[in-house]
């Protein structure tokens, strides 16, 4: 199984309003599980080692929860370019981008930012 | 990788086989490609690709007429999104296999060629979609060119692309067509939708999450979805139904018992698309509340705290002192949640009044001062609040001109609020905001002021032929330094913000603003010029939403109903049917429960039968005295329309019990075949019809209203019917009289006829009987100018007739038929419009059977009868009082008045031996006399000095000339000429014809409370003038009928 493969990421203990979305990978979970572990796709970020950043990597608007099982096979996964994403709780959307300053540490680690999509 | 492929194989085994066969084949695909990059994925790999893709295209193209089947023609876009999809996918992979393959292997590479070949054949045999066309491209069998380039560009994305990155699908440079060979195929796994409970969809997918991670391997869904803007449901992705099922089996809050709902393919993108909310939240600028007390209600934003997702906003309060004031004491709070206080200024002062404590600090972090009460920050009478960005909306904020109107507070610097304001409605312009021909005015810059007209638009900037002269070429101006410009009296659509879809006139212009005079409600609304274009259209605007019509009557919940009023672009307004107080409401669609469609009928004051269409009068309550068709009836209450109503669309509500019956509103057989006998005696039982003894004619007292003057000129004026000779049948106005000869202004044709009087029968004209009725009503019954009386000494007798039921309070109706019995076509608004001063002749819809005519327009000044006070009608009015009785107490004037008692029916005089020779008429000859009425008693007030008026006396042609004086008897005196520096002369008034203003003339308002007054005709509506008045610069709607041309005196 992939699930056996990948570690997941955490999951969100709780589902309100502290609940934050990665700006880039768009994974969900509370800030304070951002500040102690980061976010498991993007550790170049390092988070987990300056709360300010976990402000200035993640965001409180987001738009819909999608929990990933099996992103690999997943066609929403696919759909949503998550495929290469650990298991764990996602956002269909985000509405605020990635300040330069962290767009350009996603590409001094080879990360491309996609910033989303404006209405 | 490898080791995932496995994996991924193992499971598939459990499934399906053929599905796991495609996948595997598709996956291959993948892996495929991506040892391309490398090339050391081995020969057999690819190979068995090629022979894959032959055979899957065999499968794909079973699954198109599956498709076909499945979605049939409406189901298009789907099967074609997919196919697309597919297309794609394939295009990109193929594009990139066949350069390898031409390398490799010639004979496999046949091999594909013919797969693809038929597959593209049959691609093109289907002629359904374009994308196809387009996408078709990219394959290498169009045109060799296209090949070369598109394989070296394919090729290098591909390699860039697979070196860096080995996932499945690819996250980078997500293009649309890249975008697109994602979408779902029958391959995919499938969306099932899940009722959940309610509030706890994101807390149900999370917990699927977990559960999946603690039981590993047991739960094959794939995704759990919850949409923010879906309550109630989450979706699960699985390949089958049953392991949605499994998965959810013993979840908490997911609901499993209802069905499970198969999302269909081309459908499951919509689930995933969400829109993505730009949150672009910066001061000043304008959002509406989202939640709370002050839903809906516009608020600036003042500050924004974007770590917090905080914004602080300033609102109009919406706070109620006294209930402040009570809570702040402990004083008992009434629990009335349901009450909103509305949006209104604080006043600090007041606060303190109340004893509320009122404290002044400091910001910290904007060092200003806010006076806080209760927690509740206030500056300049507004309230500073801080909000969570999520419960303010900021998308498409359009200020209304009152909501920005009620923000420009004086203590504020009013130009920088409008110029926010603007800058709001220029972020708002949609665009193509200017168009070629549009005019423009600049509003900033050098050529502030500078008026043009668009030549050319181009991004961001527009091209103005400037309208200045010296100013030949054209100049580009930016698009926000200009701004839409009217001018009073365009004719405007609006094209944007609430009122969209309203087309009306322009009356006034006051910077960005224009009012304009709607077509259809007649009101004034502000808008901004930015809103409107020029246009002749004339629209209702939207008159309907869903089922429910501007004027239907609703009902809104179990005790309410009311008239829709307005329409807006998504509410309605509702006139509430709760009498006595006009109640308006703006309700939404979903407010609405239904369209109340019955036909019933209500009972008046005194009982009669009010059913809808009948013409009634209020007696009582703020609308007293307004009269009209009753257009709904419900529940005992009647919504009346009263079109010189200016309020409400004109809609009056009242309790049945609070109005009588006018009546004679529609030709119901059972009404006009039932005069007076029957009625007056229901109404008035003891009435006592004027004993007239031994006179032959009906029994009604119209036989003595001959007493008229046998005048020559009694006829002139009135509206007759030709009865006889070649014109039979034709109507028309008097224009002279000679000897046995009557000349006849016909209404049909614009000619004017000889006949002979002996031809001609005057039913038409009953105007005049209806006006005085309605005097009386008004009660104006003292006679002022007794001396009147014998100079119109058959008014006497008229009025005892028509004054009897009158004097009851609502004997119109009767008296109508009492009048003519024989003339059906009286026009029954007559019997209404007069209450409403100024606007007699204007509801066409009212009069069925009497077409306008000059007569009721210009010489029978019907305004003028509502307006004159007293004076001449009050001579009326005593007969009025006395008359009922009339043996009892005979009015002073009775004596002298020859048309009283009946021997001496005057009519005789000039209509020879007539009243038994014209059994036809008897009704109408006593109307003949009363024509002359009209003239002598209201032409006097009706005309003013320095109207231009055209004379026409007998034998002569018309010519023009400017009243200069009106004399006591009615007379004017009146300089000839246009500009009156002509003859003078003395001219009656039926010789006086008033003329008739055009739009833009100076004018004079001869009737109504502005009377006097002049101004000028900006517009012309039908029967309506918009007039805006010289002194108060008021735009008012007139009635063409009381507006003359003013002459323009030299």
């Amino acid at each position: 199984m992939t699930t056996t493969t990948t570690t997941a990421a955490q999951i969100p203990t709780s589902f309100g309003h502290e609940l934050r979305a990665c700006r880039r990978c768009r994974l969900v979970k509370t800030y304070d599980q951002f500040r102690d572990t980061g976010c498991e796709n993007c550790p170049f970020f390092k988070m987990h080692e300056d709360s300010d950043i976990v402000a200035d990597c993640t965001t409180g608007t987001f738009n819909g929860i999608i929990a990933l099982m099996d992103p690999s096979r997943s066609w929403a996964a696919k759909w949503l370019r998550f495929g290469k994403f650990v298991p764990g709780c996602y956002t269909l959307d985000v509405s605020e981008t990635l300040s330069d300053e962290m767009q350009s540490i996603c590409h001094d680690n080879d990360v491309r930012y996609i910033p989303p999509k404006q209405a | 990788m490898s080791r995932r492929r496995d994996d991924y194989d193992d499971d598939i085994e459990d499934e399906d086989q053929d599905d796991a066969l495609e996948e595997d084949d598709d996956d291959d695909d993948y892996g495929s490609s991506r040892g391309g990059g490398g090339r050391s994925g081995g020969k057999r790999r690819r190979s068995d690709f090629i022979d894959d893709v032959a055979e899957e295209d065999e499968d794909e193209e079973e699954d198109y007429d599956e498709d076909d089947e499945d979605y049939g023609g409406g189901g298009g876009r789907g099967a074609s999104k997919r196919r697309g999809g597919k297309a794609a996918k394939k295009a990109s992979g193929a594009g990139f296999f066949e350069l390898e393959a031409d390398v490799d292997s010639d004979a496999e590479d046949e091999d594909e060629e013919d797969g693809e070949d038929d597959f593209i054949v049959n691609e093109r045999l289907d002629p359904r979609d374009e994308e196809d066309a387009r996408r078709m491209h990219r394959r290498p069998l169009i045109a060799p060119e296209d090949e070369q380039e598109d394989v070296e560009a394919l090729e290098r994305r591909i390699q860039e692309r697979f070196s860096r990155n080995r996932t499945e699908y690819d996250d980078d440079d997500a293009t649309e067509v890249e975008q697109q060979a994602l979408l779902p195929s029958v391959r995919d796994p499938k969306l099932w939708m899940v009722k959940c409970a309610i509030g706890h969809e994101r807390e149900v997918a999370v917990c699927l999450m977990q559960k999946c991670i603690d039981r590993s391997s047991e739960l094959q869904i794939r995704a759990a979805i919850a949409l923010d803007h879906l309550k109630n449901y989450i979706y699960i992705e699985a390949d089958k139904e049953a392991h949605v099922k499994e998965a959810c089996k013993g979840m908490r809050n997911i609901y499993t018992g209802s069905s499970i709902l198969l999302v269909p393919i081309k459908e499951m993108t919509d689930v995933l698309s969400v829109e993505s909310k730009a949150i672009d939240i910066s001061r000043d600028t304008w959002v509406r509340m989202k939640i709370g007390t002050y839903k809906g209600d516009l608020a600036k934003v003042i500050n924004v705290d974007n770590v917090r997702q905080r914004v602080t906003v300033k609102l109009i309060p919406r706070i109620d002192l006294q209930a402040l004031a009570n809570k702040l004491e402990g004083r008992e709070v009434q629990k009335k949640k349901a009450f909103t206080p509305p949006p209104r200024l604080i006043n600090v002062e007041e606060a303190r009044e109340m004893h509320i404590r009122v404290e002044r600090r400091r910001e910290q972090t904007t060092g200003d001062y806010y006076d806080n009460i209760n927690g509740m920050m206030f500056k300049g009478g507004f309230l500073y609040k801080s909000v969570s960005m999520k419960s303010i909306s900021t998308q498409n904020i359009q200020p209304s001109f009152d909501e920005l109107e009620k923000f420009n507070h004086p203590t504020e610097n009013g130009d920088g609020e409008l110029a926010s304001t603007m800058s709001t409605l220029f972020a708002n312009r949609k665009k193509g905001h200017f168009m070629k021909g549009d005019r423009v005015i600049v509003i900033k810059g050098d050529l502030k002021n500078l008026k043009g007209w668009v030549e050319k638009v181009e991004e961001g900037t527009v091209h103005i032929k400037p309208k200045a002269e010296g100013l030949l070429t054209t100049l580009a101006v930016n698009e926000k330094e200009l701004c839409k410009y009217f001018e009073p009296g365009n004719h405007v659509k609006v094209v944007s913000g609430a009122q969209e879809g309203v087309t009306g006139m322009v009356v006034t212009v006051k910077g960005h603003l224009v009012n304009i005079v709607s077509d259809t409600t007649k009101e004034v609304l502000r808008v901004f010029s930015d809103n409107v274009v020029e246009s002749s259209e004339v629209t209702s605007g939207i008159t309907k939403i869903g089922d429910f019509e501007l004027h239907d009557l609703v009902q809104l919940d179990n005790s309410n109903f009311g008239v829709i009023i307005r329409v807006d672009s998504e509410a309605f307004q509702v006139l509430k049917g709760v009498a006595d107080k006009a109640e308006v409401e703006l309700v939404r669609l979903r407010d609405i429960k239904y369209k109340i469609d019955r036909k019933v009928s209500a009972q008046d004051r005194y009982k009669n039968t009010v059913s809808v269409k009948d013409v009634v009068k209020v007696v009582e309550g703020p609308c007293k005295g307004r009269q009209g068709p009753v257009e709904h009836i419900n529940r005992g209450i009647l919504f009346v329309y009263d079109r010189h109503h200016l309020e409400h669309a004109g809609f009056i509500c009242a309790k049945a019990q609070s109005c009588v019956l006018v009546g004679g509103s529609r030709a119901n057989g059972d009404r006009n075949g039932n005069p007076l006998a029957s009625r007056v005696a229901q109404l008035r039982p003891p009435t006592r019809f004027p004993n007239s003894p031994g006179r032959g004619g009906p029994p009604l007292p119209g036989g003595r209203y001959r007493g008229g003057r046998g005048g020559k000129d009694s006829l002139v004026g009135t509206v007759i019917k030709i009865r006889m000779g070649p014109f039979k049948g034709y109507k028309g106005r008097v224009v002279d009289v000679h000897g046995t000869s009557v000349r006849i202004e016909l209404e049909s044709q614009m000619k004017v006829v000889t006949v002979d009087r002996t031809h001609i029968s005057d039913s038409v004209n009953v105007t005049t009987p209806y006006r005085d009725t309605h005097r009386y009503g008004s009660g104006s019954e003292t006679p002022m100018h007794p001396s009147r009386t014998p100079l119109h000494p058959y008014q006497t007798p008229m009025r005892d007739a028509g004054a009897t039921p009158i004097h009851d309070g609502m004997r119109t109706p009767m008296r109508d038929r009492a009048w003519n019995p024989y003339a059906p076509m009286s026009p029954p608004r007559d019997s209404w419009e007069d209450g409403n001063p100024g606007s007699w002749g204007s509801s066409p819809q009212y009069q069925p059977g009497s077409p306008r005519s000059r007569a009721y327009e210009a010489p029978t000044p019907g305004s003028g009868w509502a307006n004159t006070p007293g004076g001449s009608y009050s001579d009326a009015g005593t007969p009025r009082d006395t008359t009922p009785t009339y043996g009892n107490a005979p009015s002073p004037y009775l004596p002298s008045t020859p048309g009283g008692p009946p021997p001496m029916t005057p009519s005789s005089a000039y209509l020879p031996g007539t009243p038994g020779g014209q059994p036809m008429t008897p009704g109408g000859g006593g109307l003949d006399m009363m024509s002359p009425a009209v003239g002598g008693d209201n032409d006097g007030p009706w005309f003013l000095p320095d109207i231009l008026v055209n004379v026409r006396r007998a034998g002569e042609d018309a010519s023009l000339g400017v009243i200069r004086e009106v004399l006591l008897d009615g007379a004017c005196r009146i300089a000839l000429g246009a500009s009156g520096n002509g003859e003078i002369i003395t001219a009656n008034p039926n010789e006086i014809e008033v003329v008739v203003p055009r739009k833009a003339d100076k004018i004079k308002i001869m009737g109504g409370e502005k009377r006097g007054a002049t101004g000028k005709l900006i517009g012309v509506d039908g029967t309506d003038g918009i007039v805006k008045v010289d002194e108060s610069l008021d735009v008012k709607i007139l009635d063409m009928v009381i507006l003359a041309k003013l002459a323009h005196l030299s």
